[in-house]
């Protein structure tokens, strides 16, 4: 039989009062953070799905129930504007992720001046991006554009070219500037990563007769598998809500070709006064992209198990 | 230490009593700069209302109209602006503005005063305004071996842009496609050219969808292939720079473009084209002065409006700006106004008579998208002239 501890009220009271008092530390704590996230995000959000339930202008508001989401789910042109959004985001990421894969090899690799090239890589993401942008319209101008007039001196035109005039030429254009803006940010990160593989690994694998391919391939991409992910989801994002670029270049057209959900919202909302229906824009962009990453984590947890990292 | 605590409390007061006094104008300016002759007229307006500071924003008009309106409706609208009369409807259904006290007897050129009048109420003090004519650089055409005459038909002035692109370099004519409210503005230069209309202005019914219309767009589609390269990435100012550039023969544009052109160029003015179904028109534009409510400043505002668009300080801006006269000056009075000299201010200001308004609708964002979304189908070759006018007929009746 255990011997039985008579606890004398004081030594019970201590324990109690430490629990509590670590209880209401913890919530002082985190207090600011919650508030914080009330204000910036909570309000902000419960507000913009109220409005989306309105009619609502400049002169007022007025319940409307789902009216703006049955108008979203009916227009041909809202279809068409999810479908061209997310063909924007899946191709720029995938251009920015293979320039940056790319990059960040040729940085990583042992060669005289590889610190000037690392600066060199960053100016994009660092100017201004309305700064960078007057500096792609300027290029796209086809009268005085670098390059209509390069492509005039080879021959390859016969003629000024605007490439922010027709629908696929200013599309793609816009996705050039967007993979422009975002890829420094993507080779750092990757760059980073392949700082953290192990020479080892590759110093066995050359050992072995590996190729510098074969190296690359299968040590450098699985070791940073997991930052290849996060830096998708991340970079998806960013090119899923990435509004100055295609603002400053074409305001979403010639023609809506291209106006993504971000930009139709931001027109809706904000150019018209349509605050209500610009809101049901933004629920919808919320969900999507809530779903998205989602799915996102799915993946990442599944790319974490297979190489073994947490 | 009483001493001083009277004397810091009178500190105090004094300090409460002037910041009472003092006043500060939120003013507005569209268009992104003040022009001297608007400057000097604030100046002697603040010189006059001692304790009145007239804090002046100039935004470029890209943006302009939207941060005014954004402003009034987040409850801290500017006490004055300076904007297009476009907005005036958007504006005055929304309760931001306060009527405008214009002088009954100010002689406004015909038709000024409807740009600025909504169910019989003036809500804004007309300060810009103009009409539109054809420009063309005489060097260009006749290096193309034809003759510098103005085109009186819209098939000569294709005529005459055709030969231009067949024997040199430069476009025929430049044409605005852009997302751009100017972009309306050029094609309702044509359509008013066929006697065309937008809105019946005794019912306010619809008239988009016509045959007018039919022919307009078809006309500005056919202009696409003797145009600069791309129109749809073009607004009308920056055409400018082409003309200047001697890369396009013609182009329609409004009196300030007098000032902008380069000297040397050999320039003739002309009435745009006239159509298969009407005779040479312009779309008649101006820019108001609005007073915002509730700033607080809404009579010293009014006092401003009142200022800067009186007979002398308008005739100063109309004149250095370049401006198409919104006042008969000779019935105020003045002698050998500028508007009467040279060959070019017939042009523009014959206009005046056979001109169609901008339409005055509430939604005026919406109404530009119409237009936008018509005119950039046609220069696309997206879907025929008739597909066209039918959907924007149909997209104007919702917009209204």
């Amino acid at each position: 039989m255990a011997d039985t501890v008579v606890a004398t009220p004081q030594d019970t009271a201590k324990p109690r009062r430490k629990a509590v008092s670590e209880k209401v530390f913890g919530w002082l704590l985190v207090g600011p953070a919650m508030l914080f996230i009330a204000v910036i995000v909570a309000w902000p959000l419960a507000e913009t799905i109220r409005l989306s339930f309105m009619e609502a202008g400049l002169g007022g508001e007025e319940y409307v129930g789902l009216a703006n989401y049955q108008d979203l789910v009916e227009s041909r042109k809202f279809h068409q504007t999810i479908v061209r959004t997310f063909y924007w985001m899946f191709l720029s990421v995938a251009l920015k992720l293979i320039l940056g894969l790319i990059g960040a090899a040729l940085l990583n690799a042992a060669v005289p001046g590889r610190a000037l090239f690392r600066v060199l890589v960053m100016p994009p993401w660092i100017i201004p991006m309305a700064i960078g942008m007057i500096g792609w319209l300027w290029l796209y101008n086809g009268y005085f554009g670098v390059l209509s007039g390069t492509m005039m001196k080879l021959g390859i035109t016969d003629g000024p070219f605007e490439f922010l005039a027709y629908k696929q030429s200013a599309f793609y254009s816009a996705v050039v500037a967007d993979v422009w803006v975002g890829t420094p940010m993507v080779t750092l990160f990757f760059l980073a990563a392949m700082q953290g593989v192990s020479r080892d690994l590759y110093e066995a694998a050359w050992v072995d007769g590996a190729s510098r391919w074969y190296r690359f391939r299968r040590i450098t991409i699985p070791q940073i598998m997991p930052v290849i992910v996060s830096m998708s989801l991340l970079s998806a994002i960013f090119t899923f809500n990435s509004f100055e670029i295609i603002w400053i270049l074409t305001e979403g057209g010639p023609r809506g070709a291209t106006t993504t959900l971000i930009v139709d919202t931001y027109k809706t909302a904000i150019s018209n006064f349509k605050f209500g229906e610009g809101s049901a824009r933004a629920v919808i962009i919320v969900i999507l992209l809530g779903i998205f990453s989602i799915l996102y984590l799915q993946v990442l947890k599944l790319v974490n198990r297979k190489y073994g990292t947490k | 230490m009483k001493l001083m605590n009277l004397t810091l409390g009178a500190v105090l007061l004094s300090g409460t009593a002037m910041s009472a006094q003092a006043e500060e104008m939120h003013f507005i300016m569209c268009g992104g700069e003040v022009r001297p002759a608007d400057q000097a007229v604030i100046e002697e307006f603040e010189a006059d209302h001692e304790g009145v500071t007239v804090n002046l924003e100039a935004v470029p008009w890209g943006t302009c109209q939207d941060k005014s309106l954004t402003l009034a409706a987040a409850g801290d609208p500017p006490s004055i602006a300076y904007m297009g009369s476009r907005t005036l409807s958007q504006l005055a259904k929304n309760d931001m503005i306060v009527e405008a006290r214009i002088d009954p007897e100010a002689p406004y050129q015909p038709g000024v005063l409807n740009t600025v009048t909504i169910e019989g109420v003036q809500w804004g003090y007309p300060h810009a305004f103009s009409t539109k004519a054809l420009y063309l650089n005489c060097d260009v055409i006749e290096e193309s071996g034809q003759d510098c005459v103005a085109p009186a038909t819209w098939d000569e002035m294709y005529a005459m842009a055709e030969t231009v692109v067949e024997n040199t370099d430069s476009a025929g004519v430049g044409l605005a496609g852009k997302d751009f409210d100017n972009t309306m503005h050029q094609f309702l230069n044509y359509l008013y050219s066929n006697g065309g209309t937008v809105i019946d202005s005794d019912t306010g019914e619809n008239m988009l969808d016509s045959q007018q219309t039919r022919e307009a767009l078809e006309f500005y589609g056919r202009l696409a292939s003797v145009s600069q390269e791309g129109p749809t990435a073009w607004e009308r100012d920056q055409l400018t720079e082409l003309f200047n550039d001697g890369q396009i023969a013609m182009y329609v544009a409004g009196p300030d473009r007098l000032n902008q052109h380069n000297d040397d160029i050999n320039q003739l003015v002309a009435p745009v084209p006239a159509g298969p179904s009407g005779e040479s028109g312009s779309i008649l534009i101006t820019d108001s002065i609005v007073v915002f409510k509730g700033s607080g400043h809404e009579d010293l505002a009014h006092d401003l409006a009142q200022r800067i668009t009186s007979g002398d300080s308008q005739y100063d801006l109309d004149s250095s700006w370049g401006l198409t006269p919104i006042l008969d000056y000779e019935a105020l009075g003045m002698e050998d106004p500028y508007y009467t000299q040279g060959d070019v201010w017939p042009v523009f200001v014959g206009g005046i008579a056979k001109g169609g308004p901008e339409p005055l609708v509430e939604d005026f964002k919406s109404l530009q998208s119409v237009f936008t979304n018509m005119i950039q189908g046609i220069l696309l070759e997206d879907d025929t002239v008739d597909n066209l006018v039918t959907i924007a007929g149909e997209e104007l009746d919702d917009a209204l």
